[in-house]
């Protein structure tokens, strides 16, 4: 049953993804609680122009495909910002229209370049095949990502709960503000060559929501997240390897799925299906809801 | 503490208000009073250095503003589902002196526990955010301002989501840190509390100020002049307190 583990790709796949939750756990879970699980889906695809550009200009180098792929996510983030600023549209408008665009541009970009780089590979991952310098690139992303949230983690903090308060204390909000957006853009790019452009946004924000259904604290919410990402990796991995026709992206984003799943239904801040059964008293999460509604 | 000194308030090219003088010493109370959209919480945010003054000056008497400055402002933002327990909030108080990598230690947790059992919270230290009533929350984001122990302390509309037994016990605290020397400015809308416990007052509205020790400043005239109610409502007031003991009963 486990020799998948006697070949080297197999075992180089399971490093990248344990190593790949390691980073996506912080910046997951702060993607969701910050209400940017969306936005960071559309900058997810809005790297891909940049990618792809970098392709076709240098090659299948790992580090001007990085470069290539943070410019273009930071730039469709602050041009949809700048945007929402200046014009009357909302934000999720003017980003949802440019990551479209830009998923188009490189989608078009990639398909007139030819054939060297295969598609389905590239929108779904194909974490059998990685390359030495993918693993260098996902082990300094985790690295940089650490190191950066341990960094900004207070402000950043203040910032999620208390957005008013965070400014009367401190001038520099814009700073963290983009610090973290550059940490969500590196760990997407990480991501991209193990889970594809289209599922590496997966693997930070579900094992980040699922988590966010059992415990009420940070620091418990990001280790399970991480525990969520890391096995639903290896869960998937084996899945693509058994079942030779599923790409390894969806396959993962599949288990960790059924995490959430679980999750939703069992956890405390779900449906607690278990506490409701043995008639444990605990205030319905729907009559919690409306009360937030309500509250200033 | 501080003074301002002709300020102009406003965002852009629209000034809210100009003109706007008043001072805060250690130790006192100022109320800050106005209608929705006199400039208040502008005033505030101008203070706090969040919003650019369009003009006039702000002198600090110790030649720059204290850190951290003690603020506790509307909730209209807040992130009541964010994880995080009580306890973890009220210390946040005490982040602002912390250094970059340096973890908030044992001496900030004991400031919350403190901190928590003087606003009455310490049964309710270990609940998450989204299980508290409005009370307990506005309770816990006290704490939060008792944990950051400053010199000047800016309370915006504080009692605008809580009942009334709560206010009580929150008003005695302002009082304890007015006590302690601490300068105090609070936007207020419950004139019978600005009269009881205030010493001097800031009125705000149509574009103007009126800045002076409580009693001279909510007069019903002045009340009526800068738009902070009708002619007939302060008609009542004055009624109400001309048949009282002479006390004034600024009740709207």
């Amino acid at each position: 049953m486990l020799e998948f583990l006697e070949f080297a790709f197999m075992r180089k796949a399971i490093l990248a993804v344990i190593v790949l939750s390691l980073g996506m756990a912080p910046v997951g879970c702060f993607l969701v609680l910050r209400r940017l699980s969306l936005a960071g889906e559309a900058m997810s695809h809005a790297a891909i122009p940049g990618i792809a550009l970098a392709y076709a200009l240098a090659g299948l180098s790992v580090l001007s495909m990085t470069l290539g792929g943070l410019i273009a996510g930071l730039g469709v983030a602050l041009l949809s910002t700048l945007l929402a600023r200046v014009t009357l549209l909302r934000e999720d408008a003017s980003m949802a229209t440019l990551y479209l665009l830009a998923l188009a541009g490189g989608i078009f970009l990639l398909s007139v370049r030819g054939t060297a780089v295969n598609l389905e590979g590239f929108l779904f991952g194909n974490v059998l095949g990685l390359s030495d310098g993918t693993l260098v690139l996902i082990g300094s992303s985790t690295t940089l990502t650490l190191l950066g949230m341990a960094l900004i983690l207070r402000p950043l903090v203040l910032q999620t709960v208390d957005p008013v308060f965070a400014r009367s204390q401190s001038r520099h909000g814009w700073l963290i503000r983009s610090l973290f957006m550059i940490l969500v853009v590196l760990n997407l790019i990480a991501g991209f060559r193990a889970l594809g452009t289209l599922m590496a946004v997966g693997l930070m924000i579900v094992p980040a929501t699922a988590a966010r259904y059992w415990v009420n604290a940070l620091t418990p919410m990001v280790v399970l997240a991480f525990v969520f990402g890391a096995g639903s990796g290896l869960l998937g991995l084996a899945l693509s390897f058994w079942l030779d026709s599923v790409p390894s992206g969806p396959g993962i984003i599949l288990v960790a799925g059924l995490v959430f799943l679980v999750s939703l239904a069992f956890g405390q801040n779900g449906l607690d299906l278990l506490g409701r059964l043995s008639g444990r008293r605990t205030r319905s999460t729907l009559s919690n809801n409306s009360k937030l509604g309500k509250d200033p | 503490m501080l003074s301002g000194e002709g300020l102009a308030l406003g965002y852009g090219n629209n000034a809210v208000a100009d003109g706007v003088d008043f001072s805060l010493s250690a130790g006192e109370i100022l109320a800050v009073i106005g209608y929705n959209g006199s400039g208040k919480s502008t005033l505030v945010k101008s203070i706090l250095g969040v919003t650019p003054l369009l003009g006039g000056r702000l002198h600090w008497s110790a030649g720059a503003p204290p850190a951290p400055i003690g603020y506790l402002g509307q909730l209209s933002e807040f992130d009541r589902r964010f994880p995080m327990r009580v306890i973890d909030l009220a210390a946040t108080g005490g982040w602002a002196g912390l250094g970059f990598f340096q973890g908030a230690g044992r001496t900030t947790r004991r400031a919350a526990e403190a901190a928590l059992e003087q606003v009455g919270l310490s049964d309710a230290a270990t609940l998450p955010l989204h299980k508290l009533s409005a009370g307990q929350l506005q309770r816990a984001l006290f704490a939060r301002t008792i944990v950051q122990d400053a010199r000047l302390i800016i309370l915006d509309e504080p009692f605008a989501a809580v009942d009334q037994s709560t206010e009580a016990d929150l008003m005695a605290l302002i009082l304890d840190w007015s006590r302690q020397g601490r300068a105090l400015m609070v936007v207020l809308h419950n004139l019978s509390a600005v009269l009881e416990h205030c010493s001097a007052a800031l009125l705000m509205g149509r574009g103007r100020s009126v800045y002076g020790p409580t009693r001279e400043v909510l007069t019903p005239e002045r009340l009526v002049d800068r738009g902070y109610m009708a002619a007939d409502q302060a008609a009542l007031i004055a009624a109400a307190s001309s048949a009282g003991s002479g006390k004034g009963d600024g009740r709207a």
